[in-house]
């Protein structure tokens, strides 16, 4: 019976969310007799079941309702606003009491007047009275009393999303069922099969027998496969996020008397179910901010030359390994001077600091607590908690909150989140002799102080050491010491001690706007790791979010970046009395202080666009494999597509005629050998101009695709991590083209033998 | 606390113990309380954990807490081999593993040969002990895995609490 009531409510749920969508699509397009009859299935459903289950409240309610769709179906009434109004209303009456039912399992017996005041609105509007075919276009003049609900209801819903949420805390059914394709089901329980067979023979190998490796291989693939097949499962389409905003909008518009449309993007777009629930709240606070500030009122769009309804737009899409969900409103834009005003009248800066902020900085201010520009508080939202909640949830989804504004044109409130939370990219730090992971996620920027610098550039104090970065002063905080992990030669806080004169690296992090560095003996490749849960004793210590198998097998502990600043005591930026960093500007004096002998990294001595791409490298073990690599998009001329037959060979070097010139293809990952040799196939080249000590030349680079172009920053280079030049892309540290690193004055030799 | 001797007066069955050494002491944990026994293994240190936790374990899929016996018992830690046993933490429904110098065989015992703990037994030995069984060779000393949960080590406070990492001093000089 259990069983029976938990899949009633699950199918319910969906019903009645497929009843919210087509109603939004009805009211645009009322003659649609599909929509109307998509609609009393879904009400038809729940009446019969509930029937069957003994929901009576639940039936009464659906009953009516189902006598004012027959009406419906049949032609009797004609769609209207009133009419979609109330079953708007029906439907939510629905849902209350499926989450009584939920939370009770039975249905109760509160607010049983408001299912009479409903039932007799049915009635009424079945019978088609106080419904003129000229209110049909004006949705918002509804029958009194019972019209006010959504708004109210809508207000509640504000206030419960504002809250963060509590982890862990009790899902719904929503949240705890999840629908598979029949098909990614079975293609699991094969690999499964799969996996018992090749146990079985595993088993069944005498040691030292030879088919051993070739048992290990397809173990390996198995393992691969469903690892792929079970992340499949888990992707949900953004769609289903989407399918709730209709309404919202609807809604909120008819609040705050505006004309709103809302348009999709990308819904196909799939996102972890944990991730796609953890968004849910910021993206329903972003939507609501668009309606309620973005759109400007009629009158005002008429004024500014704009059409009178206003357009949301939801756009989701990857990039990255994160998955981007914007919410764009075509309304009147942020005005930074009016934030700056707001900014210096709460005291969060001076007038100093605010004269040296770029814009983009300006507008980092609306994710900070307690700042709303709502010129007044409205019903709907605009009071003071607001954005920083939309920050603060995305970024405990390990996302980044962003926001775009032109004055005029409108916002874009972009939330990056990743992939899937069981797996991030992480940087490997070492500490005290220990490998740790660092999430990328609140990663800024690396720096390296090498041995005979350590002792100058990091600066006390008292006991606190600080780095100059740029124009601050950043607080350090040092790993070791932090866990305990410290070695007695450095342990009597002597500056410059023996242990020391290795150098180390400093991770710029900002986690929560906390911005400080991070102390680090050595780095080690990134690697993305799985994320794995760590007992309650364990957890109580703080520091550590998790922990991680690495790739050569071993455990690391994954380091809670936002704890390990709060437990040193660094405070959030806007209290701190930071000198204003115009990241821009500054990045240009501060280039040539490089000369130090400090490798500074990031911002300052390239920020430059970068193509990233996909090729093959050879690993240490001498294995080729898959890599992510990227070179200046200044550099790059063309990428080109040219098929494999195009490409000709002379004294067994591959050339490419690019016009009336002959390319040499430099082709490290040996792409073209592992590809299919038939004349059609395409290969992807980028057409480079690379710098020789006298000039350039132009070179064609093979790749296996092309991924994406934004913008990067070039990181020291340090032959101990890689021996060739590293960039920092889009949160992740990425090799760079060594033949196009930025003062490519030293060239690798293997490129210039190329057209000796 | 449970006693020993009241909850086995009633079923007068055989106990399966599993036998277990850690320093001199012969232990015993009821066979149907362990999950799995891991070969040589090492964990990974926790920095700043309490000292008896000996680290981390990849098990299936999980990271496994691991208790150190001879932590618990106040011997020094010994280099070379060592068995993780994989018990169940009932409260939290999660696993735990125990770190013990060496698995020894399977021992069958009448409930009637289990004595209780010792009056004089100090605190930390009390806590951790079950009641002893009078075998022919020797003594050897029940454990209850419940008692050993890293989180029912940490609320007794008997064995020393969480360390404390140096960040005082950030504190200390922004107040200045």
């Amino acid at each position: 019976m259990e069983d029976l009531t938990q899949e009633f409510l699950a199918e319910s749920r969906e019903g009645l969310e497929r009843m919210e969508l087509c109603l939004t699509e009805l009211e645009r397009r009322p003659e649609d007799g599909e929509l109307v009859a998509e609609i009393f299935r879904a009400v038809h459903t729940i009446k019969g079941t509930t029937g069957f289950l003994g929901f009576g409240r639940l039936q009464a309610l659906a009953h009516a309702g189902e006598s004012l769709l027959a009406a419906l179906r049949d032609g009797r009434v004609a769609v209207g606003g009133a009419v979609i109004s109330g079953l708007l209303e029906l439907r939510d009456g629905l849902q209350a009491i499926l989450e009584i039912i939920e939370t009770r399992g039975s249905e109760g017996e509160r607010q049983t007047d408001d299912d009479q005041a409903l039932i007799a609105w049915m009635a009424e509007l079945e019978a088609g009275r106080g419904l003129h075919p000229s209110q049909d276009q004006v949705p918002s003049k509804s029958p009194g009393q019972v019209a006010e609900r959504p708004v109210a209801e809508s207000l509640a819903t504000t206030e419960k999303s504002a809250q963060p949420h509590p982890a862990g805390s009790a899902g719904t059914v929503h949240e705890k069922t999840l629908r598979i394709d029949v098909e990614v089901l079975n293609r699991m329980m094969n690999l499964v099969g799969e996996l018992v067979l090749t146990r079985n023979q595993i088993l069944q190998c005498a040691p030292g027998d030879g088919s051993f490796p070739e048992l290990a291989r397809r173990l390996n693939g198995v393992t691969t496969e469903l690892r792929d097949s079970v992340m499949q499962a888990r992707m949900q389409p953004v769609g289903a996020l989407f399918s709730k905003f209709p309404r919202v909008v609807r809604d909120l518009a008819q609040a705050c008397g505006r004309r709103v449309r809302i348009e999709f993007e990308g819904q196909e777009t799939g996102l972890d179910k944990s991730l796609l629930e953890a968004v849910r709240d910021p993206l329903t606070h972003a939507v609501r901010n668009a309606v309620d500030h973005g759109i400007e009122p009629v009158e005002e769009r008429v004024r500014a030359g704009k059409p009178v309804e206003g357009v949301v737009r939801l756009r989701a899409f990857q990039q990255n390994g994160w998955v981007v969900i914007e919410v764009t409103d075509d309304g009147a834009g942020i005005s930074t001077e009016r934030v700056l005003a707001k900014a210096m009248e709460r005291g969060l800066v001076t007038a100093e600091q605010a004269a040296a902020m770029t814009e983009r900085e300006v507008l980092q201010l609306l994710f900070t607590a307690g700042f709303s520009t709502a010129k007044e508080v409205t019903s709907v939202s605009g009071r003071g908690v607001g954005m920083d909640v939309v920050r603060m949830n995305v970024e405990q989804a390990g996302g980044r909150a962003e926001l775009e504004s032109r004055v005029g044109l409108g916002t874009t409130v972009r939330l990056r989140v990743p992939l899937t939370l069981a797996i991030v990219p992480a940087l490997v730090v070492e500490s005290g002799g220990q490998s740790f992971a660092l999430p990328q996620g609140s990663l800024v920027e690396l720096a390296h102080v090498t041995g005979a610098e350590a002792e100058t550039a990091i600066e006390r104090i008292g006991l606190a050491e600080l780095y100059r970065l740029r124009e601050g002063l950043l607080p350090l905080v040092r790993l070791d010491r932090l866990l305990g992990l410290e070695q007695s030669t450095s342990s009597a806080g002597v500056a410059g001690s023996a242990g020391r004169e290795r150098g180390c690296y400093i991770a710029v992090l900002e986690p929560e706007g906390r911005r400080f560095g991070l102390v680090l003996d050595g780095l080690r490749p990134p690697e993305e790791i799985v994320v794995k849960p760590l007992s309650a004793a364990l957890r109580e210590l703080g520091v550590y979010s998790g922990a991680t198998v690495l790739g050569n097998g071993t455990l690391a502990m994954i380091l809670d970046v936002a704890v390990i600043a709060a437990q040193a005591g660094v405070k959030p930026i806007n209290e701190e009395t930071r000198p204003a960093m115009s990241t821009a500007a500054q990045a240009e004096s501060a280039g040539d202080e490089t000369a130090g002998g400090i490798a500074r990294i990031a911002a300052l001595e390239m920020q430059d666009s970068m193509v990233v791409y996909e090729t093959a490298r050879r690993g240490e073990d001498g294995v080729m494999r898959g890599a992510r690599m990227a070179m200046p998009l200044s550099a790059v001329e063309r990428i080109a597509t040219i098929p494999v037959s195009e490409i000709e060979y002379a004294d067994g070097r591959a050339l490419l005629q690019y016009g009336a010139e002959l390319l040499p293809l430099e082709d490290e990952g040996e792409l073209l050998n592992a590809m299919d040799a038939r004349p059609g196939t395409p290969v992807t080249a980028l057409i480079c101009l690379q710098p020789r000590e006298h000039g350039v030349r132009r070179v064609a680079v093979v790749v296996r695709q092309v991924l994406d172009v934004c913008p990067g920053a070039l990181l020291a280079e340090d032959a101990a991590i890689c021996d060739g030049p590293l960039a920092m892309i889009g949160e992740r540290v990425t090799a760079l083209h060594p033949g196009f690193s930025a003062r490519a004055g030293t060239m690798p030799a293997r490129v210039l033998e190329g057209v000796a | 606390m449970r006693l020993a001797p009241e909850k086995f007066a009633e079923a007068e069955e055989i106990v399966s113990l599993c036998s277990l050494r850690a320093g001199a002491e012969l232990f015993g944990i009821d066979t149907r309380e362990i999950r799995e026994v891991l070969g040589t293994s090492a964990p990974q240190p926790v920095p700043l954990a309490p000292g008896y936790i000996a680290g981390v374990l990849p098990y299936r899929g999980e990271v496994l807490t691991t208790v150190s016996l001879r932590a618990l018992l106040g011997l020094e830690e010994r280099s070379g081999a060592n068995c993780v046993l994989v018990l169940e933490d009932e409260e939290l429904g999660e696993q735990f593993g125990l770190m013990v110098d060496g698995v020894g065989g399977v021992v069958t015992m009448m409930p009637s040969e289990l004595a209780g703990n010792p009056s004089t037994l100090e605190a930390r030995s009390a806590a951790l002990f079950d009641g002893v069984y009078k075998m022919k060779t020797g003594l050897m000393v029940r454990l209850d895995p419940q008692r050993l949960r890293p989180l029912e080590l940490a609320r007794s406070g008997l064995f020393g609490a969480a360390k404390q990492g140096r960040v005082e001093q950030f504190r200390t000089t922004e107040m200045k």
